[in-house]
């Protein structure tokens, strides 16, 4: 970390900042960056350098001591951090502990974070699909939100420009509903995913099974190496942090190539407290930051401020950024702020055998995971009782079968000779839900965290619209998987917590109106245009795509904008 | 090759190096009675640790490969009951490990560990016939722990059913012979 004086303004003056170093504030810092700009970059976490901070990268199973399992001490301690499908006795030190960063939960709700540089970068899926037309013209066709005030062609370009430098793997499918990007290569469909991907296109029109696009090095361009990365290896141990690079982080990525302009100042341990606003000016100055070392409260200044915190924290710092201009938070002149929170609704998972195929099986780790199922509902019109759709993740797998019945030399034999299992085929729901006013955070008027930053309520629930969709999940895939000749068809309701989808969005919407949203359509606040929002707060609604690309090309898309507002003096 | 042996010194050196080092103690500088890894929830005396281990051998005993003794899957047990399990199941554990002793102690006439390889299979296929609940749970979760130290060990790992940490390669379509 550099060493930052402290002791004058001038020192703590930056052209920009931009609070948070994961997918959208990384992207932030290296546009920022490479055009010549100053720039603070605020993580409240520690940092972490590429390979040097990922400890249990390569740890072999029995060099862990509970081989992966977190202990029933660890599980009491951290009830949300442990319902995280991704945390481990291996990832564990990425993951935020409950008791770290407490808020206040009015209905269930798993907030899950990673305090680090490069955030959430090192756990998240690495699922990347691009938004189509017909999820930006959603709200406004189907009355719900407000419209967005954004369509495909202004974003289409920025996919671009990010997709080439993270690397995305995948087919050029030609899908409307899921527009093509710059790929490379895909991983493959395995023989049991592809018979379903060849069932399906023979019974439907407008369904598709297609391979998951992903953020993965499968054949490594010039761009990526000039990064430090090379091909991923296939280790499926993404959450360890990649010493390949072999997937998209910040750490791996983004951040290094901020850091080799000479422009980059990195600012570990350091919570954003609230951003400065000068009502003489009509603008932000700066950013108050509580260092967690220290207990210090210090400001920061800059031109342009970018707050890429991830959506409720971002939330958060807007509401406790309050003035005599602001009383209700920065910008927040419609009481709107905090509102209109919304996910993905993850609660469902089919599984079933195919006992076809069986001369086939797979060999080596697919960091794809497997299939996609774009979403087919309401697409062209509505077509069902709930408004939306869902798409699917889809995979097949052949399991090592050991006979554990016995004891003594049998059961040591049988251990060492497993059978293939038949395909097991699964598949998770990934559903829209519909943003609503009542789902929404807000600052607690006395608790406060360990900085002096008031404790955030969060109430989010599911709705009814949550349950027909989900039926309706049930019902087709059951069907498409009747039609592909599987058997032994399982439903099972998994009964999450909204949160722990991971993908908590708005609170600080896009829209036309300021009456009604509290971002323009380039992701700037409308009352205060030198703040932009560019993680998952500004978004109008979810989609049913993984949404961390689409943060990551607004980011991009916004530091052009601001950049030219720069030039033009308008910030 | 398969290596045939590896010496207890280098398994205890790696479960000490796997464990963080401050759990073993050589059974020579052990206080006496005491099992020989530093637990925290479940009490377990030597003697209780020796009719685990015998326990562990007679699930997958050595042949021309190192058995449960041999890559102390006792501990593992041991380590994993005491850091993993929650109380309702450690206390089970425990009950279980000492009403086991008592019981084959009856059925053989001395101890489990003092008996041999064919009469210690016979009583544990016996278990569900005991008619002790404690025994019952005792018994599942020292097998399953003690099969996913085995799956999961050093040993096995390299020689057996080899882990690739770095595959490089996937292929849908691989042939299934």
């Amino acid at each position: 970390m550099a060493n930052i004086a402290v002791d004058s303004v001038k020192e703590r003056t930056f052209d920009a900042i931009v609070i948070g170093s994961g997918a959208s504030g990384g992207w932030a810092a290296k546009e920022f960056t490479e055009k010549g700009m100053k720039t603070l970059v605020l993580e409240r976490g520690r940092d972490v350098a590429h390979v040097k901070d990922y400890p249990t990268t390569n740890l072999y199973p029995y060099e862990l001591e509970h081989r992966g399992e977190t202990t029933y001490k660890d599980k009491q301690a951290n009830p949300i951090a442990n319902r995280c499908y991704a945390y481990k006795e291996d990832t564990a030190h990425f993951f935020v502990k409950d008791d770290e960063h407490p808020y206040i939960q009015e209905t269930d709700f798993d907030w899950i974070r990673g305090y680090q540089v490069g955030g959430k970068t090192l756990l998240w899926a690495r699922q990347t699909q691009r938004w189509s037309e017909y999820d930006f013209e959603g709200p406004a066709r189907d009355g719900f939100a407000v419209d967005w005030p954004i369509r495909y062609r202004d974003i289409a370009p920025w996919y671009s420009h990010v997709e080439r430098f993270v690397g995305i793997a995948g087919n050029r499918d030609g899908l409307t509903t899921l527009p093509d990007g710059e790929f490379l290569p895909a991983y493959p469909l395995n023989a049991a995913e592809d018979h379903f991907r060849q069932a399906v296109a023979k019974h439907y029109s407008g369904r598709h099974v297609i391979s998951a696009r992903c953020a993965h090095l499968s054949k490594p361009q010039p761009i990526h190496i000039q990064q430090g990365r090379v091909q991923c290896q296939n280790r499926t141990l993404c959450q360890r942090g990649c010493p390949f690079g072999g997937y998209f982080s910040s750490n791996a990525s983004t951040i290094p190539w901020a850091q080799k302009t000479g422009n980059l100042t990195l600012r570990p341990f350091s919570v954003a407290h609230s951003i400065l606003y000068d009502k003489e000016i009509g603008k932000a100055t700066g950013v108050r930051v509580v260092d967690t070392r220290t207990k210090e409260t210090i400001d920061f200044f800059a031109k342009v401020i970018f707050v890429n915190a991830s959506t409720l924290n971002t939330n958060l710092i807007l509401l406790n950024s309050v003035s005599d201009r602001f009383p209700n938070g920065l910008g927040n002149d419609n009481g709107l702020l905090g509102k209109y929170i919304a996910f993905h609704n993850y609660t469902a998972r089919i599984s079933a055998e195919y006992d076809g195929l069986l001369q086939y099986k797979t060999d080596g780790r697919n960091p794809a995971g497997g299939g996609y199922i774009p979403n087919f509902r309401n697409v062209q019109r509505q077509e069902t009782g709930f408004l939306r759709g869902w798409a699917a993740a889809f995979g097949a797998s052949r399991h090592e079968q050991r006979n554990t019945e016995g004891a003594g030399v049998a059961l040591k034999e049988d251990l060492l000779k497993p059978t293939l299992s038949n395909w097991r085929i699964h598949s998770h729901m990934m559903a829209e839900t519909i943003p609503k006013e009542s789902n929404r955070v807000w600052l607690d008027t006395d608790k406060k965290d360990a900085w002096g930053v008031p404790l955030l309520h969060i109430a989010v629930e599911y709705d009814d619209s949550d349950w027909e969709r989900r039926q309706d999940y049930y019902d087709q895939m059951r069907e498409m998987y009747e039609t592909a000749g599987f058997t032994n068809i399982r439903t099972s309701d998994d009964n999450r917590r909204p949160g722990n989808d991971i993908h908590e969005m708005g609170g600080v919407r896009m829209g036309h109106d300021p009456k009604t949203s509290l971002l323009n359509k380039w992701n700037q606040l409308h009352h205060c245009k030198n703040v932009y929002v560019t993680d998952g707060a500004c978004m109008t609604s979810t989609a049913t795509q993984n949404p961390t690309l689409t943060y990551m090309a607004l980011t991009a898309r916004a530091v052009d904008h601001a950049m030219q507002e720069l030039k033009k003096g308008n910030l | 090759m398969i290596e045939k042996k590896i010496n207890r010194r280098t398994a205890l050196r790696n479960f000490l190096f796997i464990a963080g080092g401050s759990l073993i103690l050589p059974a020579c500088f052990r206080e006496s009675g005491k099992a020989s890894i530093a637990l925290s929830n479940i009490t377990v005396s030597e003697k209780d640790e020796e009719l685990l281990a015998a326990l562990v051998e007679t699930l997958i005993p050595a042949t021309d490969t190192p058995g449960g003794r041999e890559l102390l899957l006792h501990l593992f047990v041991l380590k994993m009951v005491d850091d993993c399990h929650n109380p309702d199941e450690q206390r089970a554990f425990s009950e279980g490990l000492s009403s086991f002793a008592g019981w084959s102690v009856r059925e053989l006439g001395g101890d489990y560990a003092d008996a041999d390889q064919e009469r210690r299979l016979a009583l544990l296929s016996r278990v569900e016939e005991s008619g002790n609940g404690a025994i019952k749970q005792f018994m599942g979760i020292t097998k399953r722990r003690t099969i996913q130290g085995y799956m999961n060990s050093q040993y096995v790992m390299t020689n057996l059913v080899k882990y690739e940490l770095i595959p490089g390669r996937y292929n849908g379509y691989a042939a299934a012979t």
